[in-house]
């Protein structure tokens, strides 16, 4: 059957890919490793942290059979940090995302949601892809494992305004040919920003279509017969629309 | 190379394939949720991790009788883990089972060779059945000249094409250097890491390369 889903993740399927997401857990029994379907997971033992994937932690979580350790950047005053970054050094910008794992040739290239952005040893000072998911998930599943939940909830909530309305703001800079740089944009933010930002490309696109399409042939042309136009040209385009 | 460099390195070879191919499958799902046009069938990836998924599920078949407390809640980890990946595959198996239905002329004359077997035996019978139905209650009343359904007479075609240009969200994964648009001026660099709005035809080499994903 097909799917009958436009093109482009859902934010549930964006929830999905986040309890992929590696976070540390502090078991509170044991259990013995098990051989999943991606990979065998740690041998869990009280009260030795280990790194497993988001969904197991929710598992364990639910049956309280392990605590949640949130990563360093949801801690209130690593998330105060950020906001004012947002705020007040990068007014028109995302914050930049955590530090990639080196890769000198190019061979790692393990993304977001595979990298240890959320693990307890994880960089306090950058909001990772899934930071949004991530935070809800934890504070909705877990708000036990943290010290003071409701300030973390206005944190994130703050941090969500300002990235939103620098999504919003970022809506005068696109134009036809797209190539629309938003480095640090967390994955809910591209499911709620995609349809938007994706239409008015494709819409100016349409618009513009003849024009392009003349230059598309002129370069063509220009290719084949080793000739280059002057700007002349570009006039009597206009002339012609 | 300095130590980080080593140690990524070392981390990365003992990585198990099983965690590998999560990554992939996952990748290539978000890629076909993403991406305006079918993509190759990942043809090994899908033999690997439906044989680990039958596997999976006769390992739970045989373990369900077993009433020991500790074997039960392996056992609905198990099941919850399988469930995400069967989720993952289904989804994945859709989204291309959509496009299909959508472009299936345009598909069979251009990018028969990304479908696979059982792709290729759904369209074919398919689009028989489909042209057969369509003869036999309208076509065949109309003039000769005017039933086909792949016509390009009038320099119009009649064959639905996905839109190739539509804007996608990408991400590098390494250095790409210079990707430039066409028909425009636009040209920039990607670096690993960088996320960009650029049309499809733009990113698609790259990202059949496996140097750039869709977000």
């Amino acid at each position: 059957m097909a799917l009958p889903l436009p093109p482009g993740l859902t934010p549930p399927e964006i929830a999905f890919l986040c309890e992929m997401e590696l976070v540390t857990v502090i078991p509170r029994q044991r259990l013995e490793g098990l051989d999943l379907l991606g990979g065998p997971t740690p041998t869990l033992i009280p009260p030795h942290r280990s790194n497993i994937p988001l969904w197991f932690a929710l598992l364990l979580k639910r049956q309280r059979r392990a605590n949640i350790a949130p990563p360093p950047w949801l801690h209130p005053t690593s998330l105060a940090a950020i906001l004012q970054f947002e705020t007040e050094k990068s007014t028109d910008a995302f914050s930049p995302p955590p530090r990639l794992p080196p890769s000198a040739d190019g061979s790692n290239t393990t993304s977001p949601p595979f990298l240890p952005f959320s693990v307890v040893d994880a960089a306090a000072d950058a909001l990772p892809y899934h930071w949004l998911e991530l935070g809800e998930i934890l504070l909705e599943a877990a708000p036990d494992d943290f010290e003071e939940p409701d300030q973390v909830r206005r944190l994130m909530r703050d941090l969500r305004e300002v990235r939103m309305a620098k999504l919003r703001a970022g809506v005068d800079v696109l134009d036809a040919g797209g190539g629309f740089k938003m480095n640090g944009v967390g994955g809910m933010e591209v499911a709620e920003g995609r349809a938007f930002i994706g239409g008015v490309i494709d819409g100016l696109r349409k618009i513009g279509a003849s024009r392009e399409q003349q230059r598309r042939d002129r370069e063509r042309e220009e290719r084949e017969n080793g000739y280059t136009a002057t700007t002349d040209d570009d006039d009597d385009d206009q002339m012609d629309m | 190379m300095d130590i980080d460099d080593i140690l990524a390195d070392v981390s990365r070879e003992g990585e198990p394939q099983e965690s590998r191919d999560l990554q992939e499958l996952t990748r290539a799902w978000v890629a076909e949720r993403v991406a305006p046009e079918i993509l190759p069938y990942p043809d090994a990836l899908m033999d690997r991790v439906l044989e680990r998924i039958r596997r999976q599920i006769e390992l739970v078949e045989e373990q369900t009788g077993n009433m020991d407390p500790k074997t039960n809640f392996r056992l609905i980890v198990i099941q919850t883990e399988l469930e995400r990946f069967k989720f993952l595959v289904r989804s994945f198996l859709r989204a291309r089972i959509a496009k299909i239905d959508k472009h299936p002329l345009h598909i069979l004359q251009t990018a028969s060779t990304h479908l696979s077997t059982s792709e290729s035996h759904y369209i074919t019978a398919h689009q028989a059945l489909l042209s057969t139905h369509y003869h036999s209650s309208f076509l065949s009343q109309f003039p000769a000249a005017l039933q086909r359904l792949d016509d390009t007479a009038g320099g119009i075609s009649m064959v639905d094409t996905p839109d190739t240009d539509a804007a996608v969200f990408c991400r590098a994964l390494r250095d790409v250097g210079v990707i430039s648009v066409e028909g425009t001026e636009r040209a920039f660099e990607m670096k690993r890491g960088d996320c960009w709005v650029v049309r499809w035809n733009a990113v698609r080499e790259r990202v059949l390369a496996g140097e750039v994903e869709l977000i």
